[in-house]
């Protein structure tokens, strides 16, 4: 079931958190299931063929079609996206984030050393600078005022990646979600799995929830308790809890996608 | 011939390794040790040479130099904090993360901290590159600390790593470990390790098990050597027979030979 929350809620946290009294016992018996479907889709796409390379399937894999331009991956949107994500692991560990962009640049910088998109920043002129400079404090301070203060107690931990072989290695789904509290150990349910887009909510949105879900499950072997988008663009928030019909729906959108890439490949 | 178990890193599937382990202890002696120096003497290098299981999984390729960065502080910062929190169950990873961060520049500040130690590096970067450092260093105590406390056994936060000096061969080895488990009177090492196991995941995972072997004033093996992925949600293991240890010793020899081999070509 998926459920609105206002456009500005309260705290981003706490939504996450939900009401402890309704929790689910935690799942730990759904991963195989969700393994054998994928291992068994997998070998209907591939059975006749075997890639010379694994076939990667990444959340953008779910989150745009195949062959279509994506508005979102221009250069200026993907440092946007980058640096609003760094904004969100210093305010996990509690960091006062005073200048977003500069700050947010640092952390990139030290984080990565090179690469084609700090290039590119460094080769942005003047007013472009400033010009991404005010887009990513813009949607920073949509983050920093919506997120809420997160308890060092709630385990947070963020860039968490994931990397699930399937198909003794032929497909690997790749993973990273932004945000991640709570723990697989105990006996209720307490992971939930924060996402951020600096784009507005779409249908790609949930799909990406759903995977999260899905890879998160199959790599620790436990249901997470919910899944959850934010947008920066709008200050919407969508959160699923997670049950075994969403886990279900995303082995099929994974099949559909990897079906998309197989061809492609 | 090497017993390499690959598993889930579910809590049930750890558990079953750890618990699992064969209660047969094996120990080195003197003459191993001799035998290992000699193999290593033979092999003529001109600057000490420095091995781990990351040289023996890239069969000796030069790896580039060493510098601090958020990855590789994580791991020493995130075990620091995890004692801190095994010591003080109400402190949060975050908060000993923290604390360990706030004691290392505290080291610097004071003169303590030689130039290109953790501590100096630390003291260099601005306030948000810090909070980066802190957010890595949590991610890394997290994971440990949720593998150690899915384990039904009594655990610890492995002190230091394993480092062995052959004697005369100008060679020093380092087993990385994370997690100790006591068990009888043998015990259980756990590593973990970022991202997914590779095809030489297992002679580097054996090379750790020699390598921590040696290490041991009384020589003696543990029961079974874990290397555990998370990212990947797998575990590889590895027992503590003479066959897997001498499979070890042979694989860090011939990581030895092929890096001599390379300063050769290189040099020529």
């Amino acid at each position: 079931m998926a459920t609105c929350t206002d456009p500005s809620p309260r705290s981003v946290v706490e939504a996450l958190r939900g009401d402890r009294r309704r929790r689910p016992r935690t799942d730990r018996s759904c991963a195989p299931g969700l393994r054998s479907i994928l291992e068994d889709g997998i070998f209907e796409l591939l059975y006749d063929t075997v890639p010379a390379t694994p076939l990667i399937v990444r959340a953008s894999s779910l989150r745009q079609q195949s062959l279509s331009t994506d508005i979102a991956l221009s250069a200026h949107a993907r440092v946007r996206g980058i640096l609003v994500n760094q904004v969100l692991r210093l305010l996990s560990v509690g960091a006062l984030v005073t200048d977003p962009f500069d700050d947010a640049l640092r952390a990139w910088r030290l984080e990565v050393g090179s690469g084609e998109l700090l290039d590119f920043v460094d080769r942005l002129s003047g007013d472009d600078l400033a010009r991404l400079a005010t887009d990513v404090t813009a949607h920073a301070v949509t983050l920093t005022r919506s997120l809420g203060p997160v308890s060092p107690h709630w385990l947070a931990r963020s860039a968490v990646r994931a990397s699930v072989l399937l198909a003794s290695g032929s497909v690997v789904l790749r993973d990273v979600v932004d945000l991640m509290v709570g723990t697989t150990v105990g006996e209720v349910a307490s992971v939930a799995l924060f996402d951020v887009t600096t784009s507005p909510l779409g249908e790609g949105a949930e799909r990406t929830m759903r995977y999260h879900a899905l890879v998160q499950t199959l790599r620790s072997g436990v249901v997470p308790l919910r899944t959850s988008s934010f947008s920066t663009a709008t200050g919407e928030m969508w959160s699923l809890d997670v049950d075994a019909e969403l886990l279900t729906r995303s082995t099929h959108e994974v099949l559909e996608a990897l079906s998309a890439i197989a061809r492609h490949a | 011939m090497t017993t390499f178990t690959l598993r889930r890193s579910t809590p049930r599937d750890l558990n079953e390794l750890v618990v699992g382990a064969p209660g047969t202890l094996v120990a080195l002696t003197d003459d191993h040790r001799r035998s290992l120096s000699a193999r290593f003497r033979a092999v003529i290098s001109n600057d000490h040479r420095r091995l781990d299981a990351w040289s023996v999984e890239r069969a000796g390729q030069p790896s580039s130099s060493f510098r601090w960065s958020p990855a590789t502080a994580r791991r020493l910062l995130g075990n620091a904090a995890l004692r801190r929190v095994v010591r003080d169950a109400l402190v949060a990873p975050t908060e000993a993360v923290a604390d360990e961060i706030n004691d290392q520049l505290l080291r610097c500040a004071s003169g303590y901290a030689r130039p290109g130690s953790l501590a100096s590096w630390l003291a260099s970067l601005s306030a948000s590159e810090v909070a980066l450092v802190c957010a890595e260093a949590t991610n890394w105590a997290v994971q440990v600390l949720e593998i150690a406390q899915g384990l039904q056994v009594e655990w610890r936060v492995a002190t230091s790593d394993a480092y062995y000096d052959v004697a005369r061969a100008r060679t020093s080895l380092r087993a990385r470990r994370d997690l100790d488990v006591p068990l009888g009177e043998g015990r259980v090492v756990l590593r973990v390790r970022s991202g997914s196991p590779g095809k030489s995941a297992g002679p580097g995972l054996r090379s750790d098990l020699t390598i921590d072997t040696l290490a041991n004033p009384k020589g003696i093996a543990p029961r079974r050597f874990i290397g555990v992925w998370p990212d990947a949600g797998v575990a590889l293991s590895v027992d503590g027979t003479m066959a897997d240890l001498r499979a070890g010793a042979r694989d860090l020899v011939r990581t030895a030979v092929v890096q001599e081999r390379r300063h050769h070509q290189m040099a020529a």
